[in-house]
């Protein structure tokens, strides 16, 4: 089966050495996605020939994965996983997500939370209630509902490529489960980010992202 | 419950349903979706307790409290439609940059051809 590995790319000139490297030791075809990236990125994305996209305008994380997706479907690659152009998410975890992806799996998500637990710290408060919402909905439990690593079956693919109606990964998640997918996490260590800003350094921006989610997951995913 | 109470509570529970059907069948937007989903939810909770909208009018000096529920209406109207605005001259903004950038790829591949 072939599988597309897809990387999200916004103003990461300092990461790309380290995604270079990542890249190097993949065995799998991937793609790097240029959300329209302020800085160096797309000079450097040029000098290094990376498989890449340069978008036009700044669409979001959301909206980049979804290109990312209906790339792979009309590749025909039967299958793709998303891991972060930060330098957060280690390539040697790649492997262990495709796997359960070959064991027949429809959706994948890399956990930090499977065999360790969860800290108390605000982020972490957030990923609580975040999980919360998705058991009432759903009746199942997920440990890292915010974790962008995910890698994905063909229909899920094919499902996400065509209509992708999320905020962000939480109600994405809500919505595979709802749609009775199988699916598995599997623990993963994350590193923390190299270089760059977070999305999330901005409180309001933190508060806008979970109105967005929760009103997504308890009132738009059925 | 005072009849404009019932009202309100009715109206917004169709309000509700109707965003609920309008994103589930026709796929609107969920990101465009979620401002009409608080402000209903914001409605429903007014409904429940009219209290707040007479402590409010109390504050703004307000002499009849229906006419606190027109002014956050209109406001909320209001600050939509400036919202809007921003999003479309963002929009004409991309429009132009994508003209721009298809029309010189079409250059491009017409001179090739020549």
């Amino acid at each position: 089966m072939k599988i597309l590995v897809i990387i999200p790319c916004y103003n990461e000139e300092k990461n790309i050495q380290t995604l270079v490297e990542k890249i190097k030791k993949l065995d799998y075809d991937y793609l790097v996605i240029n959300d329209a990236s302020t800085d160096n990125s797309p000079k450097l994305l040029d000098k290094y020939r990376l498989n890449h996209l340069d978008l036009i305008n700044n669409i979001g994380l959301a909206g980049v994965t979804q290109i990312g997706f209906k790339y792979a479907v009309d590749h025909g690659y039967g299958g793709a996983i998303v891991i972060d152009g930060d330098g957060q998410h280690p390539p040697a975890y790649i492997k262990t997500l495709l796997d359960k992806v070959a064991e027949g799996y429809d959706y994948v998500v890399g956990s930090r939370f499977v065999d360790k637990p969860k800290p108390f710290t605000m982020r972490m408060i957030g990923s609580r209630i975040l999980s919360f919402m998705i058991k009432i909905k759903t009746g199942r439990t997920v440990t890292d509902p915010t974790s962008g690593m995910r890698a994905m079956g063909g229909e899920v693919l094919k499902d996400f490529a065509d209509n992708m109606n999320f905020v962000a990964e939480p109600d994405a998640l809500c919505h595979v489960l709802k749609r009775k997918f199988k699916y598995t996490e599997v623990q993963v260590d994350m590193e923390d980010r190299v270089a760059g800003e977070s999305y999330f350094v901005n409180p309001l921006r933190s508060v806008k992202f979970m109105v967005n989610v929760i009103i997504s997951i308890l009132f738009f995913q059925w | 419950m005072s009849s404009y109470q019932i009202t309100l509570f009715i109206g917004t529970i169709i309000t509700i349903l109707f965003i609920v059907v309008s994103v589930v069948k026709t796929k609107m937007n969920i990101r465009y979706a979620i401002i009409w989903m608080l402000w209903g939810i914001i409605m429903l909770v007014l409904s429940l307790y009219p209290g707040i909208i007479d402590k409010l009018s109390v504050v703004l000096g307000i002499a009849v409290p229906v006419n606190t529920v027109f002014l956050i209406f209109i406001f909320l109207l209001y600050a939509i439609s400036f919202y809007l605005f921003g999003k479309v001259s963002d929009l004409s903004n991309e429009i132009k940059n994508l003209t721009y950038q298809v029309s010189v790829l079409k250059k491009n591949i017409e001179d090739k051809n020549d």
